[in-house]
């Protein structure tokens, strides 16, 4: 699920929420508001939907460049796998904060139907990765005439 | 030198204060000798969309994401949602604010604060007697 943060809206929440963060505080020893829980959890965080003809496969990947990236569809499994170390410091550096993560990914999604792998198109725009991906003939939605008997 | 930018503030002042609801990006923060480099994941933003301010030693960044990507069809699996992303730092006074450096690449927002020259390291000649 979404793991970064997300501040709602609606103010007579907002005090409850700041102990929720202070509670969160003093169990994990860090600022629950400030980035994603250290726990496991699964990445990228993606979406997928539907459409007659395709799949479309969208991911946050924020650091990544094309090359970093991997991307295989086999018979109806789309995989993402690459490496992230953007933004490591440089030697010497004193750290003062560190809630992006790092270091190697790799992600199945199995689809529900049969695709035409080798018509798959993959964009990568501002840190998002899309992944289209067109359905196999044979599972396309067909329009049956029907004939009306007098 | 120490405590530099470990303040999250709840909020920016007045005219750059927080969208309605918004996520807060996670942010990776380290300090060299010459200068402070801020990190923000923004994934989705492009720099048209993006906005940083300093003002009273308040550094704060907004992100709008561009336009609804993929959002044709019927969801199978949602695991993240899109909006706005928002964050306040209190900035210590010793960075030079009219020299921040700003660039926005894969989603990333890069900033980089010089330090005031009385900050940097400074060898000291010393003179033989």
């Amino acid at each position: 699920m979404a793991i970064r943060a997300w501040v709602p809206s609606a103010e007579p929440f907002a005090q409850l929420q700041r102990e929720m963060n202070r509670l969160f505080d003093s169990v994990f020893g860090r600022h629950f508001g400030g980035g994603r829980l250290q726990s496991a959890h699964v990445y990228p965080p993606t979406n997928v939907r539907e459409t007659p003809a395709a799949y479309v496969v969208t991911c946050e990947v924020p650091g990544l460049a094309m090359d970093d990236l991997e991307v295989y569809v086999a018979r109806e499994q789309l995989t993402l796998s690459g490496k992230r170390e953007d933004g490591i410091p440089p030697e010497g550096a004193t750290l003062h904060r560190r809630e992006r993560e790092s270091g190697r990914f790799s992600r199945a999604i199995t689809l529900p139907g049969p695709v035409q792998g080798d018509a798959t198109e993959a964009t990568l725009a501002h840190g998002v990765l899309t992944v289209r991906i067109p359905k196999a003939e044979e599972a396309k939605p067909k329009r049956v005439q029907v004939e009306v008997q007098q | 030198m120490t405590n530099a930018i470990d303040v999250d503030v709840e909020r920016g002042p007045e005219p750059t204060a927080p969208p309605e609801s918004y996520f807060v990006p996670a942010t990776d923060v380290y300090e060299t000798v010459e200068a402070l480099v801020v990190l923000a994941e923004m994934p989705g933003v492009s720099p048209d969309g993006l906005e940083v301010t300093v003002e009273e030693n308040v550094l704060v960044l907004r992100g709008d994401p561009a336009g609804p990507a993929g959002e044709e069809g019927d969801v199978l699996l949602k695991e993240f949602e899109v909006g706005p992303f928002y964050r306040a730092f209190q900035l210590p006074a010793d960075y030079d604010t009219e020299r921040i450096e700003a660039s926005l690449g894969q989603g990333v927002l890069r900033l980089r604060l010089p330090k005031s020259e009385r900050l940097k390291p400074r060898r000291i000649e010393v003179k033989a007697e």
